[in-house]
């Protein structure tokens, strides 16, 4: 069970999983048993809206971190996000295919993406921005997105 | 026998500025101008958000189908607030969902996409509303 930091801005509360790591898209890694499960962040799910549909890059794909892993298309905007980590994709949450709105549901859990086969966790973590690091970072964007309402 | 025929509400999405907003009134255009005109009545949303009486009164005696743009179903919760009965809620994204093709785009004025998108829904719209009125398309009482 994760533990979260949360902020609220304006009358949005976003949260951010203490047990993850992050690129400044906002993808989250997360290491289990050797390999790494990757989703999409509370803000990213939430600033993006409600998915329509999501195409994740399929099993056996080899990617290099900032790669394309999924395109994400919701009822605002089509979103390219890139791979967190290199490695080769070992499994896509099937619930993409048929139910993508757990996205927005439970980005931490049931809306996770794919899992990950890493050779240098070690090494890819160390480029990836820490809870409290990306919690920084996304509370200035969502500050930045409620100016604009 | 004589089998009452009341009429069905149907309340669309408010929601300015959003293709999917768009589609749900295209959609509720369609069913009550169009495809079942003498059995449905249009409540636009903003009335019973401003606490019109009369669209209140109506909503409260007659079944509603909802079309609402987004997860937030502000059509379907104002139904409810307004003690009105929800026989079905429509969700624009989940018809988007089986037709991926139908992209809908354009706010004021809808692609082509988003015209055919509207009217799929719009008859899946017209279908629940043949269950409820007990008729078949053209007015007939079943």
């Amino acid at each position: 069970m994760s533990d979260f930091l949360e902020t609220t801005v304006d009358k949005f509360t976003f949260k951010v999983a203490t047990d993850c790591f992050y690129n400044h898209e906002g993808v989250w890694a997360k290491e289990e048993n050797g390999r790494i499960r990757i989703g999409l962040s509370d803000f990213v799910q939430q600033r993006s809206g409600d998915v329509a549909f999501a195409e994740v890059k399929p099993v056996g794909t080899v990617l290099a971190t900032g790669e394309e892993v999924a395109v994400i298309e919701t009822i605002k905007v089509n979103i390219t996000y890139t791979s967190p980590v290199n490695g080769k994709i070992v499994e896509v949450n099937p619930a993409m295919n048929d139910a993508p709105e757990a996205i927005n549901q439970d980005p931490y859990g049931a809306g996770w993406l794919a899992v990950m086969e890493v050779t240098d966790w070690d090494a890819d973590c160390a480029k990836l921005l820490d809870p409290q690091a990306y919690f920084t970072i996304m509370k200035g964007q969502a500050e930045e997105e409620a100016k604009k309402l | 026998m004589m089998v009452k025929t009341q009429k069905v509400i149907i309340v669309p999405c408010s929601g300015i500025g959003k293709p999917y907003g768009t589609v749900s009134r295209e959609a509720a255009y369609d069913v009550t101008e169009d495809l079942r005109p003498g059995q449905t009545q249009l409540v636009p949303l903003a009335l019973l958000v401003l606490g019109d009486e009369e669209s209140r009164a109506i909503v409260a005696e007659c079944p509603a189908v909802t079309i609402d743009g987004c997860k937030l179903a502000c059509a379907a919760k104002m139904v409810q607030q307004s003690g009105g009965t929800i026989a079905q809620e429509f969700a624009v994204l989940d018809v988007y969902r089986r037709y991926k093709d139908l992209k809908p785009q354009g706010i004021a004025e809808l692609n082509e996409s988003g015209l055919k998108l509207a009217r799929v829904l719009a008859e899946e719209v017209a279908v629940v509303v043949d269950g409820l009125t007990n008729e078949k398309p053209g007015g007939q009482n079943a």
